[in-house]
């Protein structure tokens, strides 16, 4: 290696070199003694253009092996040996014709030229092979990074390609869990030599430089010091710092800080322009392997949701139908019971519905909490809606109680799931025949009000008193004044509510002049204008 | 049911024996099978009057099974479903299907459903009548005039082939579709949307009381049945 060339090397290794390249120097001077002694054994016979000519090869020779200061001394010494020893009258500093100095000059001149024209040309080729190496540096390590098969494995390969390219000790890649804010080390490359214990950086340090797009170096001395806040090149900052040992660098992907490249050593990181250049690739590189194990991690985290859901899923259909077939044996065999005359046996029928409500409640809790609830929100008429709410409580004893108001003219038409919010005016209607006392009628009003149907039901009952309105659309909630023996699981107005509120819809309560309450089922209307043109 | 032939398919035992107590309560004669496959080949070799078909077998989808029996055999089809199954229940009327049953039923429900399958099995044999009267209803499709109580009542063309397809497939639960296809032919079109809104109206025409029909009953979800005339 050329001493000239290193501008990084401390002292000791100057002297290094120099003790390298002594040798070498006295090798040419050596070639030159015999190829001097060669000339003067022929010089009788030989022009003075070819003597020069033999000297300038050598020259020339040193200059390419050895550089630009070894040529000029040895064109030097090619001067002396060429004035002393081959032009009359062959000895001293003195020459027999004065033409011969112009021949010694041009012959010194056009050693040195070309020696320093051998050198330039010879750093040019050096840094074309350096350009060279950093492109397939790159292009391995873009390689590496897309081949990886796991994206942690492409942040590991960024990592070692990064530090053994620029022959440090260690080099760190920490990525930010984007939920919890912690640091994780997702790749990393120490030399054997290194103890990467020593490069611990806190994750208040990490965060700081992710926030504020920073860089962060820690000197020799062991002193931390943040730099380039905010700046486009933080990392030029951090690289162009004296005596860092070891440093952070923010990884920028689309303008966002999505990670922290930490570079350390066991003496100062010194990188000279085109390494700098290629720690600015390499960065974009070691980002975009970041950003992947992120986008890897979220995929696998909403594959892990959509399984959960699935199991849930199969659980809800599973626990639903094995209890259908018993259920269903029980009624049967209670009503063959009761038709062979025992009374009693109505009892179980009648608990075995509602055994069957309570499980279909908590299982249609489960999927409106979960969100799974299928919608098939069609064009629909109230008429429709109240009709099946009466047929669905057609069997409940006080189904006459039920007075059903229609007062438009023509059908009023809302856009819901029919399935769902039969379900909820059902609850509603059922909820204020349980609460109101036996006779007294339940109305059921349909009307448009602004943008919604509106079907309020409204009951003679005791009304919820203030302190509990707020609890009454909880699941489980029961009104402090019902009785410990009154039927239900406190499900019905949770499950209307959510019912409604899934299709864009919602329940309000008020208190019912009088006494009583009102409670109303919202749904989105359709207008009807528009429905009955095309065909009628 | 005195004489019937009816054919269950169901895996679980304890259904079976419950529809079979139900059916042979009324004189049924019931046979079982314990698969889809076994079911065809069943209803192939005794070709009952009446199948009883519960939609979770083991070895294949009820809609094939349904599908297979169809086509070679009118037999009414009663569906065995889980609530919560609204568009199976659609999938397998539309494929044939005459009725479902949701479980868990009682005997009479059940009891009622394959009386009205039976009933109208049998009509559907016959020549249908011109003028029909239900409920105080009185339909000549022949002459296109509708009267209750003696008073005409005018529908309007699609309520007349809405009333028409009703009739044509009284006491049978038709899907939204199925009326859908038979009413306007066209697929293309918002019509299907407004079907519902035609039902009102027609309801609000043919029914004493629209809140509380008598003739056009809605299956939730699934679609509507006309009363079973006769």
């Amino acid at each position: 290696m050329a001493t000239d060339s290193a501008p990084s090397a401390d002292g000791a290794r100057r002297r290094g070199a120099l003790a390298r390249a002594a040798p070498a120097g006295l090798l040419w001077v050596a070639a030159v003694a015999a190829v001097t002694a060669g000339l003067v054994a022929l010089r009788g016979a030989l022009d003075k253009a070819h003597i020069a000519l033999v000297y300038l090869l050598v020259v020339l020779a040193a200059s390419a092996r050895r550089g630009r200061r070894v040529g000029v001394a040895l064109a030097i010494l090619c001067f002396f040996c060429f004035e002393i020893f081959l032009l009359p009258p062959y000895h001293g500093l003195a020459l027999q014709a004065p033409a011969d100095w112009l021949v010694l000059a041009a012959f010194l001149s056009t050693s040195v030229v070309a020696a320093q024209l051998l050198d330039r040309a010879r750093r040019e080729a050096a840094a074309a092979q350096r350009r060279a190496q950093e492109i397939e540096h790159l292009s391995r390590l873009g390689a590496e990074t897309l081949n990886a098969g796991r994206a942690e494995d492409a942040v590991e390969a960024a990592a070692r390609v990064i530090r053994s390219t620029l022959g440090l000790g260690w080099c760190g890649i920490h990525q930010r869990d984007p939920g919890t804010g912690a640091f994780r080390l997702v790749g990393a490359a120490a030399r054997p030599d290194f103890d990467p214990a020593s490069e611990a950086w806190t994750d208040a340090i990490l965060a700081y430089v992710v926030e504020h797009r920073a860089a962060a170096v820690r000197r020799l001395d062991g002193a931390l010091h943040v730099v380039g806040v905010g700046e486009e090149a933080a990392g030029a900052v951090a690289l162009a710092q004296p005596d860092a040992r070891s440093m952070l660098l923010p990884l920028g992907v689309r303008g966002s800080v999505v990670g922290v490249l930490a570079l350390a050593d066991d003496r100062p990181i010194l990188l000279d322009a085109a390494q700098q250049r290629f720690v600015d690739a390499l960065g974009y590189y070691a980002a975009l392997a970041v950003e992947r194990v992120r986008l890897a991690a979220e995929a696998e985290h909403a594959e892990a949701l959509r399984h959960a859901e699935r199991l849930k899923d199969a659980l809800l259909a599973a626990v639903s139908h094995d209890l259908r077939t018993p259920l269903t044996t029980i009624k049967a065999l209670a009503h063959e019971i009761r038709e062979g005359g025992d009374e009693r046996a109505a009892i179980i029928e009648v608990e075995a519905d509602r055994l069957n409500r309570l499980v279909a409640d908590l299982l249609d809790l489960s999927r409106l909490q979960a969100g799974a609830l299928p919608l098939n929100p069609e064009l629909h008429a109230a008429d429709d809606l109240l009709g099946a709410a009466l047929d669905r409580l057609a069997g409940t004893p006080r189904v006459g109680d039920v007075r059903v108001e229609l007062d438009a003219a023509e059908p009023l038409i809302g856009r819901f799931d029919f399935v769902h919010s039969l379900r909820a005016l059902v609850n509603l209607i059922e909820n204020a025949l349980k609460y109101s006392p036996a006779g007294s009628p339940v109305e059921v009003v349909a009307r448009r009000e602004g943008d919604d149907v509106v079907f309020s039901v409204l009951d003679r009952g005791a009304g919820i008193p203030a302190s509990a309105v707020d609890r009454i659309f909880e699941p489980f909630f029961r009104g402090p004044d019902v009785a410990p023996d009154t039927a239900g699981a406190g499900l019905g107005l949770a499950i209307a509510r959510r019912l409604a509120e899934a299709q864009g819809g919602t329940i309000r309560y008020a208190p019912r002049p009088g006494g009583g309450s009102i409670f109303s089922l919202h749904l989105p209307a359709a207008d009807a204008a528009s429905v009955c043109a095309p065909s009628s | 049911m005195e004489g019937v032939t009816a054919l269950v398919i169901d895996d679980e035992p304890q259904i079976r024996r419950v529809v079979r107590n139900a059916l042979e309560a009324e004189g049924a004669r019931v046979i079982e099978a314990e698969t889809g496959r076994e079911g065809i080949d069943r209803a192939a070799a005794e070709l009952p009057a009446l199948i009883v078909l519960d939609l979770g077998l083991p070895d294949m989808e009820g809609i094939r099974v349904c599908t297979e029996i169809r086509k070679w055999s009118a037999a009414p089809i009663i569906v065995l479903s889980a609530r919560h199954a609204e568009r199976e229940k659609v999938a397998l009327l539309d494929a044939g299907a005459d009725d479902y049953v949701t479980k868990p039923f009682s005997p009479p429900e059940l009891r009622a459903r394959a009386r009205a399958q039976l009933r109208r099995a049998r009509l559907a044999g016959g020549q249908a009548d011109a003028v029909v009267e239900v409920d105080g209803l009185r339909i000549d499709l022949a002459g296109r005039t509708l009267q209750r109580d003696g008073t005409d009542i005018h529908l309007t063309p699609t309520e007349w082939d809405l009333l028409r397809t009703f009739v044509r497939h009284a006491g049978r639960t038709l899907t939204h579709r199925q009326i859908f296809r038979e009413v306007w032919r066209d697929p293309a079109g918002d019509a299907q949307a407004y079907l519902r809104v035609h039902v009102a109206n027609l309801r609000r025409k043919i029914e004493r009381d629209p809140v509380r029909p008598q003739l056009i009953i809605t299956e939730p979800g699934v679609g509507y049945r006309f009363r079973a005339i006769g």
